[in-house]
């Protein structure tokens, strides 16, 4: 096992390089996770408030705005006397209180309605600019209704329908708030795995690929089949390793979804992901004329599938066009896989996952055929 | 002793440049074979075709009497290679290097381990042995391509110019090797461009230009093959055009040049060519300074027969 031995150790003179990107991706993945958790409810939800309410209004207009404010808000009584109120709001058990003179409905009619309202606010509270901003919005809609010529009753009836309308919030990544912390263990796999699959295999390999080193190995009795299939079995154990390490870090993290159904499926797609990078960085190795080339390479490579394929940015604020041209790279369907995984209720329910596993693996085999191809080119140009 | 390499009619070419050009070469057992010719001959290709890493296009390489092809690894495991391009690992450490290509040929690991101490010590390198080829001087990283070429104890080494850009003692320790190999019964292919090496350490020696042997035997075979006997110079002041005449017409003389004060005379043999001169010279009554005398060397086999000097005519290896 000459050649396999040697793999292993111009390997580990680069091993500098390859554990600054485990760092990298561990800081990335642990930030994210941590950002992920803290969000965890991004279900959105209107806030209620505590509204303290004196409705002294004998029309009909006091009686609505009082129960309008009901409907999304804690009501309750004003105490009886200054003090006590000044208290309740200085412990925030109010956080605004609304007085609603005798004459409210008669004079909002006959549109004397300057400083007709009185409420009272906790200084520098933003709760309280809320809780105005309703009732100026259910004002101005009565308004609207009576200077349309509608009676009282019919424009408060209006106005309580129209303020029964909710506007629908919809987050953009859809589900995302209940993601796990383990999806985004997987998520940033693509740039760290291609980032070392290139910079591991790719430069082992230009380096045995070195003309001289190449003929060299070709004088010698050892047949070039066999250095080739040690230099292939060299490949496939540092894909192992790294993807071993990987599963392991994820499992010491977040072993809870590690041994779940998604966390398999995921494992499974970070596996297949890994062999289409291995696949990547033999290509590439045989189209780098020298490692520096080659560094380049990982640069480029590795943050554009990851941006392109939707591993940094969510695919959901790409443009139409950059999905399309997405659709062109590995990271984009180990993406919608990592995805479509959380989803997933058992194995017989994936069938979106494993077409993008499928489509993951004929990229694997696509970049595996291209450098057998520059390769052929290469041995019969000589 | 058998034929060790047969080469016959071998073509080899290069889209339109015929770079073997019908070679035949034989290389005996024991031999330190030397191909000589200027950068561009043919030399390089030649050791590639026998080491099977070209293709060629008409002939045929025979090495211990069989046809060469790439995966004739039974006798590319007798065989030593030491290429021009030092070709190293810069990964790997010296000790590391040499265990690597030693056991490319070399399954036994301990009998691997004895060998490739050898190679170290043969070589003088073993006080560099933890040292990364990047740290070692150009004489030592020299000495490192040998080592990791003949740590397996090969019947034949073949060499391709190994003391391209090596300091003078390192390549003195690398010609005193290669005849130590030669010695213990190897046998050696050694191709370079520096003559004095290829005189001082080759049994045979074959002369090579544009792809074609145009000469081959031994130092003293070769230089016999020639006008040429002896060059003496003279340093010598205002010498007359009748004067040139008469010293052309002594005994043996049959080329004189005399430029910038200094005579050069070509001899074809005979003795004592130069008591003769400085006879002539004392009866003129021409004073002179420095006088000396060269047998003829390599490069005026090769001028002789081509036209050209073998220092100058360098065009890119190939």
């Amino acid at each position: 096992m000459q050649v396999f031995n040697a793999f292993f150790k111009v390997l580990n003179k680069n091993k500098g390089q390859l554990v600054l990107y485990v760092v990298i991706y561990l800081s990335i993945t642990l930030l994210m996770g941590n950002m992920a958790q803290d969000n965890e409810e991004q279900v959105f939800s209107g806030v209620s408030l505590d509204i303290g309410v004196e409705n002294e209004d004998q029309g009909m207009l006091g009686e609505a705005l009082v129960e309008y404010l009901n409907g999304s808000h804690n009501l309750r009584g004003i105490p009886d006397n200054k003090e006590k109120l000044q208290d309740a709001m200085y412990y925030g058990e109010m956080d605004y209180v609304l007085e609603i003179p005798k004459d409210f409905s008669e004079k909002f009619k006959n549109e004397e309605r300057e400083g007709l309202l009185e409420g009272t606010i906790v200084p520098g509270s933003n709760s309280a600019y809320l809780i105005e901003n309703e009732i100026e919005g259910f004002l101005k809609t009565a308004a609207m209704y009576l200077s349309a010529g509608f009676g009282m009753e019919e424009a408060v009836s209006r106005t309580a329908e129209d303020m029964e309308q909710e506007g629908h919030v919809e987050f953009l990544e859809g589900d995302d708030g209940n993601l796990p912390a383990g999806y985004y263990f997987f998520q940033y796999i693509p740039y760290v795995f291609i980032t070392m699959m290139i910079l591991g295999v790719g430069v082992v390999v230009k380096t045995f690929q070195n003309k001289d080193l190449s003929d060299r190995n070709k004088c010698s009795a050892m047949p070039f089949l066999k250095q080739n299939l040690q230099i292939l079995l060299g490949c496939f154990s540092y894909m192992a390793a790294v993807y071993v390490i990987f599963m392991l870090m994820i499992g010491c993290c977040m072993a809870g979804y590690l041994f779940t159904i998604q966390g398999f499926l995921s494992a499974v797609n970070a596996f297949l992901f890994a062999v289409c990078a291995l696949s990547f960085s033999w290509f590439t190795a045989q189209l780098a004329k020298n490692v520096a080339i080659l560094n380049a390479i990982s640069n480029v490579f590795g943050l554009g599938f990851s941006f392109l394929g939707g591993v940094f940015v969510p695919l959901e604020v790409m443009g139409d066009q950059a999905k399309k041209m997405a659709k062109y790279v590995p990271s984009y369907w180990y993406v919608i896989a990592n995805h479509d995984i959380q989803k997933v209720a058992g194995l017989s329910d994936a069938g979106d996952v494993y077409q993008s596993f499928l489509m993951v693996l004929v990229f694997a085999f696509a970049f595996l055929a291209l450098g057998l191809v520059v390769n052929r080119m290469k041995i019969r140009g000589r | 002793m058998g034929a060790v390499v047969e080469i016959e009619n071998l073509v080899k070419r290069y889209k339109e440049l015929i770079a073997l050009d019908h070679l035949n070469l034989t290389v005996e057992e024991g031999e330190v074979f030397g191909l000589l010719g200027p950068n561009g001959s043919g030399k390089t290709t030649a050791i590639n075709c026998i080491l099977a890493l070209l293709y060629f296009d008409k002939g045929s390489v025979k090495v211990f009497g069989e046809e060469i092809q790439p995966d004739s690894y039974g006798i590319k495991r007798q065989i030593g290679v030491v290429l021009q391009n030092v070709a190293v690992f810069e990964e790997l450490t010296v000790q590391e290097n040499i265990d690597y290509f030693c056991g490319l040929y070399v399954k036994d690991k301990k009998l691997r381990r004895q060998y490739v101490e050898e190679a170290m010590e043969f070589t003088g390198i073993e006080d560099f042995r933890k040292f990364y080829p990047k740290k070692l001087s150009g004489g030592l990283l020299r000495r490192l391509n040998i080592a990791c070429g003949i740590s397996h104890k090969p019947r034949l080494i073949i060499m391709d110019e190994p003391t391209v850009a090596v300091d003078p003692q390192s390549r003195n320790r690398i010609l005193e090797g290669i005849q130590e190999l030669n010695r213990k019964g190897a046998t050696i292919i050694y191709t370079s461009h520096y003559m004095e090496e290829v005189e001082q350490i080759c049994s045979q020696i074959a002369i090579l230009d544009k792809g074609r042997c145009i000469a081959s035997g031994t130092g003293e075979e070769l230089k016999a093959m020639i006008k040429i006997g002896e060059k003496i110079h003279i340093e010598a002041a205002k010498l007359q055009p009748f004067q040139l005449e008469e010293i052309k017409e002594l005994r043996h003389v049959y080329q004189v040049e005399y430029r910038e004060g200094m005579l050069e005379i070509r001899c074809d043999g005979g003795k004592h060519n130069l008591v003769h001169i400085l006879d002539y010279f004392g009866k003129r009554e021409i004073g002179f300074g420095r006088v000396y005398s060269e047998l003829p060397t390599l490069n005026d086999v090769f001028l002789e027969i081509t036209g050209k000097e073998l220092r100058d005519s360098a065009e890119g290896a190939m």
